[in-house]
C-alpha cells in the first residue's frame, strides 16, 4: 500500500517534470500562423556599404521568450530593431526584404510607423526615463495616441506600473520625478511605459546589462510573467539568462541566424559548431 | 619647448601673476559699480544747506545757499549746488574750501523744486492767499492739498469731457458747409467748459508762497508751480531716508524736465522695456524654430555647415552695422514699401517708413538672433539619444518627440539664450539711436488710446538717456547726477534679468534633470 502511494507520487512527479521541461514546445521550423507573432522573409539590412544582416529567415513563436545571442557587432541588435524599424532613425540604412506582423508587412511604404512602435513595446539597454514625473512617464504614449480622459489614463497607468511589478513601489510617489527611482526601477517604469500601450510584442534590448545581479532577476521574472500577455524578445551578452528565461533562442553570428531552436535543445545539444564553439566560451 | 616662460623655472611666479590679474579685474569691477552707484545715489540724498560767504578769483566777495555733493568737509574742492545772488535757482558752481570766509548751517533754507523741474534754496516767509491774507507756514500742507485737489478738477475736466468733445467734433464731416447742430452744442459746451477751467485756474493761482532769497530780498512764487519743499538741514535720519525714497519714486515714476537734467526716466524705462518685450516676441520664435530646423532636421551638409559658422560670426558684426542696415533697409525699402501699400492715404507722411520703436525691436531681434541660435543649438545637442529613441519607440512621430520631449529638456538652454539677448539689447545704444530712440519722446508707445499699442512711434531708452546726458553734462553739469542714477538704474534692470535668468534655468534644470 504504501509502496503503491510512492509510485503515484513518482509518476506524478515525472508528468511535472516533462511539463517543466516543456518538452510540448513546437519546433521553431515548422510554426503554423497562428503560432507565429513574426515572420521575416529574405531580410537583408546595411548600414550605408556595410551589410549588417544577411538573408534573414525565420519566425518567431507567439507568447513566447525569444533570446538572441551572439558577439558584439553580429547584428542582434539590428535585427531587434528591424521588428519596430528603428534603424531607420540612421539616415544611411537600407533594407530589403519582408518582416510579417499579423499578416502586415510592416517594411511596406504604406505602413504606419507612429502605430507599428505603439504596439510593438521597445526597452533599451540603459534606463532612459523621461525627465518628467512617473506618471507623466507612464501616460506619455497613451496621450500621444490622444487619449485624454482622466480616469482612463488612471487606470492605464496602474495596470501598467503592477504588471510591471513596480507599483507597490511608486504608488505613493506618482508624482515625483523619475528620475530619483534607482536604475532596476527605472528599467521597470521603462517597460511600464512600454506596456501601458499594450502591445503585442516587446523587445528588450539588452535590458539587464546596466544592472545589478538582484535587479536582474526581478527583471528576468517580470519577463516570464509577461509572456502570457505579450511575445517577449531579448537580446542578451549573458548566456545563462537567455537559458533561464528564455523558450527559444538564435545564435547569432556575422550577420546571420547560425542556429535557432528551442533553448534547452540550442544549450544542450547544439547543432551546428559555431554554436558549440560559443555557448562553450571558446571565443566570443 | 617652453622653456622661455618663466614657469618651467618658478611656478609660484605664473599662479601670482594670474592672481594679481584676477585681483586687478575684480577691483576695477568693483570700482566701476562703486563709483556708478555712489555718483548715482546723489541724486536720492538731501545733505545739509548751509550758508556759503566766499571770494572769487576777482577778489569780490559773495554770499550763497549752497549745498556740499557729500557733506561738507574741511578741505572741500568740487562743484556744490548752490542758489546765487545772481539768480535764484539752483545752480552747479566749483567752490575750494580756501575760498570760503565764514559757513554757517542753516535750517530754515527750504530746498524748492517746482512743477517745471527746477530747484531753488531760499527761506520760505509767509503764503499769501487770496485776499491777501498772511497766512503761517503751518498750513503749508493744507494749501498745497487744496491745489492739488483743483489741479485734479481741472485734470478731469480736460481728460474726460473736452475729449469727448474732440470725438464729436472730430467725426462731423468737414466737407458740409454749414454747421449742424451736434456741432453747435459741443462748440457751446466747450466754450463753457473752457471759462470754468479758467476759474478754476484763477482761483489755483491766487494762492503764493513769499520767501527770501540769499541776499533777503522777498520774492513771491505761485503756490500751483511748487511741486515740493523740503528742509534739508532739517531732517532726522528717518525723514532723510523717507525723502530719499520719495524721490526715487518720482525718479522713476515722473518724466524727465529741464532738457533731461532734472525730474525722472518714467519713457526711458518704460521705452526700454517695451523694446525689450517686443525684441523678445520676435527673437524667441525666430531663433528657437531656426536652431530646431537646423540641428534635427535640416540636412548634415557643407551649406548647412557653413550656415552655422556665419550665424555664430553674426554675433562679432558691429552693432552699428545692424543699425544702418535697419535705417537703410527696414525702416526706408521695407516700410517705406509697407506705407505704399497699406497707409497711401497718409503719404508723404510716413506711417511705418520712419523710425520707430518697432524698427528698432526688429533690428535688436537680428542683432540678438546668433545668441538665441547658438544657445538653443547647444541645448539640442546635450539631449541624450536615448530619450529620444524612447519616444520614438512608444510611437511619437519626429515632430512629437521634438516637441514633447527634446525642447522640454533644452529649455534651460534656450532660456539662457533668450535672456543673454535680453540683457544685450537692454544695454545696446549704437542701433538705437538710429532707429527712434529720441532724447524726449512726447508719447509712449503704449498708452490707453486705441489701439493701445503704437509701434509707428518712436521712444526713449535708458542707454540713449545715458548717452544724451553724458554729452550734456558738459556743457550742464547738473544732470550728472542724474546720468549716473540713470546708469545705476540699468546695471540694476541688468542684473535683475541675470538673477531672473539664473534662477529660471536653475529650476527648469531641476524639474527637466
Amino acid at each position: 500500500m504504501h509502496d503503491f502511494e510512492n509510485v503515484t507520487n513518482n509518476i506524478g512527479d515525472i508528468t511535472f517534470m516533462l511539463k517543466l521541461f516543456n518538452y510540448d514546445k513546437p519546433n521553431v521550423y515548422q510554426l503554423s500562423d497562428e503560432q507565429t507573432a513574426i515572420k521575416v522573409n529574405n531580410l537583408n539590412l546595411s548600414f550605408g556599404e556595410k551589410p549588417v544582416l544577411r538573408d534573414i529567415n525565420l519566425r518567431i513563436p507567439k507568447h513566447q521568450i525569444t533570446a538572441f545571442i551572439g558577439q558584439s557587432g553580429c547584428g542582434k541588435s539590428t535585427l531587434l530593431g528591424c521588428f519596430n524599424r528603428m534603424n531607420e532613425l540612421a539616415t544611411d540604412c537600407k533594407v530589403s526584404g519582408e518582416v510579417f506582423i499579423n499578416k502586415r508587412n510592416i517594411n511596406s511604404k504604406k505602413e504606419n510607423v507612429s502605430r507599428l512602435r505603439a504596439s510593438v513595446g521597445m526597452v533599451f539597454q540603459k534606463p532612459n526615463p523621461f525627465p518628467m514625473n512617473i506618471y507623466d512617464n507612464v501616460s506619455y504614449g497613451l496621450r500621444l495616441q490622444g487619449l485624454k480622459e482622466r480616469r482612463k489614463m488612471d487606470d492605464a497607468v496602474e495596470r501598467a506600473l503592477v504588471d510591471a511589478a513596480l507599483w507597490e513601489e511608486v504608488k505613493d510617489r506618482l508624482f515625483e520625478p523619475a528620475s530619483i527611482l534607482s536604475g532596476g526601477q527605472q528599467q521597470r517604469l521603462v517597460i511600464a511605459r512600454a506596456l501601458a500601450l499594450e502591445p503585442e510584442i516587446l523587445l528588450l534590448d539588452e535590458p539587464t546589462s546596466a544592472l545589478d545581479p538582484l535587479t536582474t532577476l526581478i527583471i528576468e521574472e517580470l519577463m516570464v510573467e509577461l509572456k502570457k500577455r505579450c511575445t517577449v524578445i531579448i537580446v542578451t551578452h549573458n548566456m545563462q539568462q537567455a537559458s533561464r528565461v528564455s523558450d527559444y533562442t538564435a545564435f547569432m553570428h556575422q550577420g546571420e541566424v547560425v542556429e535557432f531552436s528551442d533553448s534547452d535543445t540550442l544549450f544542450t545539444m547544439p547543432q551546428k559548431k559555431k554554436t558549440e564553439d560559443y555557448i562553450t566560451g571558446r571565443y566570443g | 619647448m617652453f622653456k622661455w616662460l618663466p614657469a618651467s623655472k618658478n611656478h609660484s611666479f605664473i599662479v601670482n601673476l594670474c592672481a594679481f590679474c584676477t585681483t586687478l579685474l575684480l577691483l576695477v569691477l568693483l570700482s566701476l559699480l562703486a563709483f556708478v552707484f555712489t555718483k548715482g545715489s546723489g541724486y536720492f540724498l538731501s545733505p545739509p544747506v548751509y550758508q556759503v560767504s566766499y571770494k572769487d578769483d576777482n577778489g569780490k566777495q559773495h554770499i550763497v545757499f549752497a549745498q556740499f555733493p557729500s557733506g561738507y568737509s574741511e578741505n572741500f574742492s568740487g562743484r556744490v549746488t548752490a542758489s546765487t545772488e545772481n539768480t535764484i535757482y539752483q545752480a552747479q558752481l566749483p567752490l575750494h574750501s580756501r575760498q570760503i570766509s565764514n559757513i554757517e548751517k542753516r535750517s530754515d533754507v527750504a530746498n524748492i523744486s517746482l512743477i517745471d523741474g527746477r530747484k531753488l534754496f531760499a527761506v520760505p516767509q509767509h503764503i499769501r492767499s487770496s485776499k491777501d491774507l498772511k497766512v503761517s507756514l503751518s498750513e503749508l500742507d493744507k494749501y498745497l492739498n487744496i491745489i492739488d485737489d483743483i489741479r485734479e478738477e481741472i485734470d478731469e475736466i480736460k481728460q474726460n469731457e473736452l475729449t469727448e468733445i474732440d470725438k464729436i467734433l472730430a467725426s462731423v464731416d468737414k466737407s458740409s458747409p454749414s454747421i449742424n447742430p451736434i456741432q453747435q452744442s459741443a462748440l457751446l459746451k466747450y466754450q463753457s467748459l473752457q471759462k470754468t477751467i479758467a476759474e478754476l485756474e484763477n482761483k489755483r493761482d491766487t494762492f503764493s508762497l513769499n520767501m527770501a532769497d540769499v541776499k533777503g530780498e522777498s520774492i513771491a512764487i505761485v503756490l500751483a508751480d511748487i511741486h515740493s519743499i523740503s528742509f534739508p538741514s532739517n531732517m532726522t535720519w528717518i525723514g532723510k531716508i523717507k525723502h530719499a525714497f520719495n524721490l526715487l519714486w518720482l525718479f522713476l515714476s515722473e518724466n524727465p524736465k529741464q532738457s533731461n537734467t532734472a525730474g525722472g526716466i518714467f519713457p526711458a524705462l518704460f521705452g526700454t522695456v517695451v523694446m525689450v518685450l517686443l525684441m523678445t516676441l520676435i527673437v524667441a520664435p525666430f531663433g528657437v524654430l531656426s536652431a530646431v530646423y537646423i540641428h534635427e532636421y535640416a540636412p548634415n551638409n557643407l551649406l548647412v555647415t557653413a550656415m552655422r559658422v556665419c550665424i555664430s560670426n553674426m554675433a562679432a558684426v558691429p552693432a552699428i552695422v545692424y543699425g544702418v542696415f535697419g535705417l537703410g533697409f527696414l525702416v526706408y525699402v521695407v516700410g517705406g514699401n509697407i506705407d505704399a501699400l497699406f497707409f497711401s492715404d497718409a503719404l508723404p507722411a510716413p506711417t511705418m517708413g520712419a523710425p520707430s520703436i518697432f524698427w528698432a525691436s526688429v533690428t535688436m531681434a537680428l542683432l540678438t538672433l546668433p545668441v538665441v541660435i547658438v544657445a538653443t543649438d547647444e541645448g539640442l545637442n546635450r539631449v541624450p539619444q536615448g530619450l529620444r529613441k524612447g519616444s520614438y519607440a512608444l510611437g511619437a512621430t519626429k515632430s512629437e518627440t521634438i516637441w514633447y520631449t527634446v525642447l522640454p529638456i533644452a529649455s534651460p538652454s534656450i532660456i539662457t539664450g533668450i535672456i543673454l539677448a535680453i540683457a544685450r539689447a537692454a544695454g545696446e545704444v549704437a542701433p538705437l539711436m538710429l532707429l527712434g530712440a529720441v532724447r524726449f519722446a512726447p508719447q509712449l508707445p503704449v498708452d490707453s488710446e486705441f489701439p493701445f499699442v503704437h509701434l509707428e512711434r518712436q521712444f526713449m531708452h535708458l542707454g540713449v538717456f545715458i548717452y544724451d546726458g553724458a554729452f550734456s553734462t558738459q556743457i550742464n553739469p547738473q544732470g550728472a547726477s542724474m546720468m549716473f542714477a540713470t546708469c545705476s538704474l540699468l546695471l540694476l534692470v541688468v542684473l535683475f534679468l541675470n538673477i531672473v535668468a539664473v534662477t529660471l534655468r536653475a529650476r527648469l534644470r531641476e524639474r527637466y534633470q
